[in-house]
């Protein structure tokens, strides 16, 4: 088969290559042509020329062809010495487009991974969590401190804020459903049952997942990234024991006293809109919080605070240890850990509530 | 190539006492020099001598406290934002280590310039990508992600991305830096292909002997934040100024503790980045 013959002009530059590209593709080139380029009349070529050059062999080897070229002298033998590999290289294919059956089955092998990751994260942490501050080796005492202050005496203003607006907005809207009938006093139930309950527990964990468990997954991210992570294994020490026990027991015990704190700031704010808009003495409508506090929903609040803290902990964790990647990882990281701790802790919550509706109550 | 830099006999780059400061620590002292057309201007001397600050500077991203920097008879410190980035443009910056955007594949990195500015089709871009990433011998990586090549892989992509506009001169930042010599030399050799076949000016900053015995015109060496020698090759492995002589025959410093003093404790200022 005769080779087809494409004489190059003199000067290679993008516009004689696209009008190079137009006239190539005008020729029918078979499965096993060649496409050959002729060169000697070519003294210069940039990198636009040479791409469109690129372009047109693309093309024939899409047809199944090949392209050769003959002529080249001077800068020009050079330019194509360099490019040689990217004109004779196969075709490359873009990435293969996966069906919908295979993305559901990559899905789940993914999803199974990571739940066996998570749980052996959890067993780890646990573990090392129990053992460790008892085992008297190699727990931080010093880290653990600094985290206790960092997760829970630094939280304390915006819990306050977040629980005592809460508060004041319970307050209110019970309020203009009560007062019509006269029964404005026991909003201050409503608010100490509310907050005892529920509220104080959920509000406080959503601050502290924004809070801290953005900066577990971040910090934890950052330093896979850095090959921090490595560093401690090549030490030989457990990541679990180093790095998510002191944090797992930081917040959980800080979190009950975060929580407490939630529900006096709740009911403070309810209070504040009881005595001041519906105009009930303080002394009345504090009888009437405590006779409506009762241990055994101060405990409920308590006791999920506690899950909430190994949740937003952990998921914190995982999610750092997993990052792929450079700076996005990280950012993409610590959203999927917020979004998961809030997610995680709502459907906590609607288990405790299941449990205390059947169970207990 | 570019027959308008080539009959043109003006300096690139003229420096003219340059003076920098970190807060009130001087970096660099009174730094005069010129880069000309087509050659390969190393930068060298030890670490923190203000080497990566003086390269900040001749691309823009840092102003100085008082000196000249004329690219092509412009004064660049004397530009407002606009007319700076209009200057960048035409340069080319390879970082150390790469400097790629991790949230993009390598064709993406490289097509970014091009699309933004490059003043190209939209229908060459995908062949100019895979040409200038043939150029650098990374051809077979288009689809690939930053995280997923070798350092030496992510230098050249680096310089793929750094010549996507065709810019007529090409700034450097340790380019054989953590490389073994196989690859470290490709990269030198990549570095004069690509000086000979687009007549691009490079402006390096290394401290690699072997990488600057292969490919440098001239060497300006800074030290303590001053010019203490501009030459060529031969002239600075004869030079009489016993830096210089330290510095090729790698002799170790007796006085590290003495200098990091003197210097400012500014040591840490090249590996902070």
């Amino acid at each position: 088969m005769t080779p087809i013959r494409i004489p190059v002009p003199e000067e290679l530059t993008q516009e004689t290559g696209r009008a190079l590209h137009r006239s190539a593709r005008e020729h029918a080139l078979q499965q096993g042509g060649v496409l050959l380029v002729d060169l000697s009349n070519t003294r210069t070529m940039d990198a636009r020329g040479g791409a469109w050059l690129l372009a047109i062999a693309e093309w024939a080897k899409a047809r199944g062809g090949e392209l050769t070229w003959e002529g080249a002298s001077g800068q020009v033998a050079e330019f194509m010495e360099l490019v040689e590999p990217g004109l004779k290289a196969a075709l490359r294919k873009k990435p293969r487009h996966v069906g919908l059956l295979e993305n559901l089955g990559d899905a789940t092998i993914r999803a199974a991974a990571e739940v066996r990751e998570f749980l052996n994260l959890l067993v780890d942490a646990i573990y090392w969590t129990i053992l460790a501050p008892f085992s008297g080796r190699g727990f931080r005492w010093g880290l653990l401190l600094d985290e206790m202050h960092e997760m829970g005496v630094r939280a304390v203003r915006i819990n306050f804020m977040m629980n005592f607006l809460l508060g004041l907005t319970i307050a209110m809207l019970s309020a203009a459903q009560l007062r019509t009938f006269g029964l404005g006093i026991y909003v201050a139930d409503l608010v100490m049952i509310g907050f005892a309950r529920e509220l104080a527990a959920v509000m406080t964990a959503v601050v502290v997942a924004a809070r801290t468990g953005a900066a577990i997954a971040a910090e934890l991210a950052t330093m896979k990234v850095q090959e921090e992570i490595d560093a401690l294994r090549g030490m030989g020490l457990n990541v679990p024991q180093f790095l998510v026990a002191p944090k797992l027991l930081a917040l959980t015990l800080v979190m009950p006293c975060l929580v407490s704190l939630g529900m006096l700031s709740g009911i403070a704010g309810g209070m504040i809109w009881g005595v001041f808009v519906l105009d009930i003495r303080p002394e009345a409508w504090l009888n009437e919080t405590l006779g409506a506090a009762k241990l055994k929903d101060i405990f409920q609040g308590l006791f999920k605070g506690f899950f909430f803290a190994t949740v937003i902990v952990l998921i914190g964790c995982h999610n750092g240890l997993r990052v792929e990647g450079g700076s996005r990882g990280v950012g993409l990281m610590t959203t999927r850990a917020v979004v998961q701790d809030i997610f995680l802790i709502i459907v906590v919550d609607m288990l405790f509530a299941l449990f205390f509706y059947y169970v207990v109550d | 190539m570019y027959p308008d830099d080539s009959k043109t006999k003006d300096p690139v780059i003229r420096v003219e006492n340059l003076v920098t400061h970190y807060g009130d620590t001087p970096i660099l002292k009174d730094v005069s020099f010129s880069v000309e057309r087509g050659e390969i201007f190393v930068i060298i001397g030890g670490s923190g001598c203000g080497k990566t600050t003086l390269l900040k500077h001749m691309t823009g991203l840092l102003s100085p406290t008082s000196g000249k920097i004329v690219h092509n008879g412009t004064d660049i410190t004397l530009l407002d934002e606009e007319e700076l980035t209009r200057v960048q443009r035409n340069i080319g910056i390879a970082f150390q280590s790469g400097g790629l955007f991790n949230s993009m594949t390598l064709g993406d990195n490289v097509a970014l310039p091009l699309r933004e500015y490059g003043k190209v089709g939209e229908d060459l871009i995908p062949s100019l990508v895979r040409f200038k990433l043939n150029l650098v011998g990374l051809g077979a990586a288009e689809h690939l992600m930053p995280d997923e090549l070798s350092g030496g892989m992510r230098k050249r992509a680096g310089l793929a991305r750094a010549i996507a506009l065709d810019p007529p001169v090409i700034y450097f930042d340790e380019p054989s830096a953590g490389l073994d010599p196989i690859i470290a030399s490709g990269l030198d050799d990549l570095i004069l292909n690509l000086r000979r076949l687009l007549g691009i000016t490079f402006i390096i900053v290394t401290h690699e002997l072997d990488s600057i015995r292969k490919i440098s015109d001239r060497i300006l060496m800074l030290d303590q934040g001053s010019a203490i020698f501009l030459g060529t090759l031969a002239e600075a492995e004869s030079s009489a100024v016993p830096r210089v002589r330290q510095f090729f025959e790698r002799r170790a410093d007796e006085y590290i503790a003495q200098r990091g003093m003197v210097s400012g404790g500014h040591e840490d200022e090249e590996g902070a980045e």
